[in-house]
């Protein structure tokens, strides 16, 4: 079952902290968001293995968007 | 000659109103994971302090002149206590006819409300099922239409004025159940058995074409942030118990003082934690809640309104007294304040001024929210109408400033035209606009002059930085006082008996009247 990790923040992308194939648990830092001049951590909802990465370094995201999809 | 035949009738009637809508019905309710709505008011009533009004109510079918068959009404209500302080309570017998208004008399609604109102005591309604709707096949039965009036809603809408009123969504709740359990000073729906909707799927799909199941147009995950309800718990014990927390910190009515208890944690605690609570880094986010842990008593920390996300509301106490709270969540958006945070804000602050119960603000604010998104949103207005909130309310108050003020949304956390019990810490970064990000706007022309604009911005930031120090600003008595943190919850356990001794003086109805 993919568990898609979305944004709750409309921001930018600062960096991407894992990479498909990367096993993950509950809690860990998927990525650095950046809102409101501060740096917030993307975190994983569920452990899991990362599936597909939808963002990167730089890019501006908005609240509701797929991240990244764990399985 | 005396009476008894009489009792023993009373008597027989009163045990067929216990039955509800017969063991069939009852059994099919269980089965779906409810709890019928006696054992509902039992669960939430100290023991055996229910006292029922209307018992009797029902329809009736005799024969010869004996009753033959009797269907109770489907709401339940009366008087009872929680934690030994009285209150009214009503809830839907969904076994009777689903709980629509059809089969139920009316009066004993609006009466139950009366009872709250007249002898100001908390009203909890228990609602499951349209809780007063009726349905189009009435229309035939009765031989006319009438325009619609929500019954007994004159007193629903002063009860929010004078009585704590709490609501559990523990159904499919629709139509007039639904807007009884939104006028309400604080709500809560259980996960997978509750749904809130205005109208349900049926309804909908005619009328919208939208083909939904009940938990798609008004379950949890619809309601999780939607602002219709505060919180949501997992059983209809948590919710109860949910509603007894909430009715601890209030007062019966707004003529008295909040309760007042044991602190059972020592008013002169200093958390060591809290000396680097704040991180250094500005960009860096923290945990609230240890912090909010730190100050407040024991486990007296009761969040409210779920769905404000980035500010967070709540209850809690401080030496035993209870205290309204607003602080900022900074791992969500920065703690920056949104349309829905503005909403909890405005709430929780109209709740403590109606109540009387001071309120003490955490003060971490960068602002209102910018971008399109928010704009589209009209974060401005929503906003404004939280600060509109706090300047009107006259409930003694306390900030303690514990990272950023900035922008109109930091400005406005306090009201900074009135006294306000003001303590920072030492990691307090305040001013108009923030350095980062405002330095690029207000020197451009000089950076696009500039051969060295790289340099020249750290320049600037160094000159910037050196006079951003709070000491600067307490120098000017800018900032009355900056603390250690560690300091904190002895000074607002110390303030808030500065707080107490002004209330008597303010109780009474609040100077509008309150709303949902």
């Amino acid at each position: 079952m993919a568990t898609n990790v979305l944004s709750e923040i409309t921001g930018l992308v600062l960096r991407v902290e894992k990479q498909v194939g990367d096993a993950v648990k509950a809690g860990d830092v998927l990525a650095l968001l950046e809102s409101m001049k501060m740096e917030l951590p993307l975190e994983a909802p569920v452990a899991g293995k990362v599936v597909e990465v939808r963002c990167q370094e730089g890019q501006s995201v908005n609240e509701g968007d797929v991240l990244v999809v764990l399985a | 000659m005396t009476w008894q035949p009489e009792l023993d009738e009373l008597r027989r009637r009163e045990q067929l109103a216990q039955s509800m809508g017969g063991p069939e019905k009852v059994a099919r309710h269980h089965a779906q994971g409810r709890l019928t709505v006696r054992e509902r008011i039992e669960e939430l009533l100290d023991p055996g302090s229910f006292h029922e009004v209307g018992a009797l109510t029902g329809a009736a079918e005799y024969s010869d002149g004996r009753l033959t068959t009797f269907r109770p009404a489907n709401f339940i209500c009366g008087t009872g206590r929680i934690d030994g302080r009285k209150v009214v309570i009503g809830g839907d017998d969904f076994t009777v006819r689903g709980g629509a208004a059809d089969a139920s008399v009316i009066g004993k609604q609006a009466h139950a409300e009366q009872i709250a109102n007249n002898l100001r005591i908390p009203i909890v309604r228990l609602v499951d099922g349209t809780g007063g709707g009726g349905s189009v096949k009435m229309l035939e039965q009765h031989g006319y239409t009438y325009v619609p009036a929500n019954p007994g809603w004159d007193v629903v809408v002063d009860n929010l004025s004078v009585v704590p009123v709490a609501a559990a969504c523990l159904g499919s709740v629709a139509g007039l159940g639904a807007a009884r359990l939104a006028a309400a000073h604080f709500s809560v729906m259980v996960e997978g058995t509750a749904q809130l909707f205005v109208a349900g799927p049926p309804v909908v799909k005619f009328g919208m074409g939208e083909d939904l199941t009940k938990e798609e147009l008004g379950g949890v995950e619809v309601h999780r942030n939607s602002g219709a309800v505060d919180l949501i718990t997992r059983t209809e014990q948590g919710a109860f118990t949910a509603i007894r927390r909430f009715l601890s910190y209030l007062p019966q009515n707004v003529f008295e003082l909040p309760p007042t208890q044991p602190a059972g944690d020592s008013p002169v605690r200093r958390e060591e934690s809290l000396l680097s609570a704040i991180p250094r880094n500005r960009r860096q986010p923290y945990r609230i809640r240890p912090i909010l842990a730190s100050i407040f008593d024991a486990g007296s920390v009761f969040e409210l309104a779920q769905y404000g996300r980035a500010t967070v509301t709540a209850l809690a106490r401080l030496d035993g007294h209870p205290v309204g709270v607003v602080a900022a969540d900074p791992y969500i958006g920065g703690g920056g304040l949104t349309v829905e945070g503005a909403d909890a804000m405005t709430r929780l602050v109209d709740l403590c001024q109606t109540f009387h119960l001071p309120i003490v603000t955490l003060t971490d604010q960068p602002g209102l929210v910018i971008g399109r998104s928010a704009e589209r949103r009209g974060t401005i207005r929503y906003g404004v109408r939280a600060i509109a909130a706090v300047y009107q309310a006259t409930v003694p108050s306390a900030e303690i400033i514990i990272r950023r003020v900035f922008g109109v949304g930091g400005a406005g956390m306090t009201n900074r035209h009135h006294f306000v019990q003001r303590y920072a810490w030492p990691s307090a970064d305040w001013g108009s606009l923030p350095i980062e990000g405002g330095l690029e706007v207000a020197y451009r022309s000089e950076l696009e002059a500039s051969d060295h604009p790289a340099a020249l911005i750290e320049e600037i930031r160094a000159r910037l930085d050196a006079v951003r120090s709070p000491f600067r600003t307490a120098e000017r008595f800018g900032v009355e006082e900056i603390i250690d943190p560690r300091e904190t919850r002895p000074l607002l356990c110390e303030w808030v008996r500065d707080a107490y001794a002004l209330l008597p003086s303010q109780l009474g109805r609040p100077a509008h009247g309150t709303r949902p």
